[in-house]
């Protein structure tokens, strides 16, 4: 039986696949094993040089992508703070502003007629 | 003083100045000019102790550098040593005893070599440096288990 599937663009083999992950997963090994025995992990030798200060949390050194509109945001904050709200996530909110303003909407159109 | 057994690599020195006068200071930076040129040793400053064998501290520490310098300390690879350089350093100089200082270096971290003076001259700095990195390579050799 051939493991062996030949295609126009090239032979896709698994044994060989499993042969070359052993082989490099060996290499990586060997590597990992000729390391400094003396490095001790969870503690400040991992952690990044910051001058000696400890690392900030993540929160308070990440720039957000929604970072960029920061500028819009503190402008129009009155404005952002009602859409803010009235944002719930709850779909049947949506559904009755969708109805509420549809039917202001039709009434404003058809409601005089 | 012993003899140095292998050059198999460079030493790394990080240099760490807290509270310093900067006299000790420019006495290490004075070690690097041609003169004295320590470089062509393989012995450099380098800009992260992650990088370092030995740490060079030169003043009195001040109760707010304190824990920044243990950081420092822990934050390099085994083996390392420690350098002491100047009068402050070693036994707190003309800030003994003062309310704001954190002590001797030696009450801080573990010093292996000290270098008084006020300050002292390059030519003891290359001398203390040698003798960590003899310390290094001591150390180097017990944690490959070849202890002699």
């Amino acid at each position: 039986m051939s493991f062996t599937l030949l295609s126009g663009s090239g032979f896709w083999n698994p044994l060989l696949w499993l042969a070359l992950l052993v082989f490099f997963a060996l290499i990586g090994y060997i590597i990992y094993s000729r390391g400094n025995p003396s490095y001790k992990p969870n503690t400040d030798q991992v952690m990044p040089f910051l001058s000696g200060n400890v690392e900030p949390s993540k929160e308070k050194v990440q720039v957000k992508a929604g970072d960029i509109y920061w500028g819009f945001v503190e402008a129009l904050k009155g404005y952002y703070k009602v859409l803010t709200a009235i944002h719930t996530g709850d779909m049947r909110d949506y559904i009755l502003w969708y109805l509420g303003v549809g039917s202001i909407i039709l009434f404003l159109l058809v409601g005089g007629a | 003083m012993g003899k140095l057994d292998n050059f198999k690599r460079s030493l790394w020195v990080f240099h760490a100045s807290g509270g310093s006068c900067n006299a000790c200071d420019i006495e290490i930076v004075a070690a690097l000019t041609p003169r004295y040129d320590v470089e062509r040793f393989g012995i450099k400053l380098v800009g992260s102790p992650r990088h370092a064998d030995v740490l060079l501290v030169t003043g009195a520490i001040p109760r707010d550098f304190a824990d920044k310098l243990r950081r420092v300390y822990e934050q390099m690879p085994e083996p390392k040593a420690v350098v002491v350089v100047g009068n402050c350093g070693t036994s707190g100089g003309v800030f003994y005893d003062s309310y704001n200082i954190a002590g001797p270096i030696d009450e801080i971290i573990p010093v292996d070599v000290y270098v008084p003076g006020c300050p002292p001259r390059p030519e003891a700095i290359i001398d203390a440096v040698v003798k960590a990195w003899l310390k290094v390579e001591k150390l180097e050799k017990k944690l490959e288990g070849k202890e002699e």
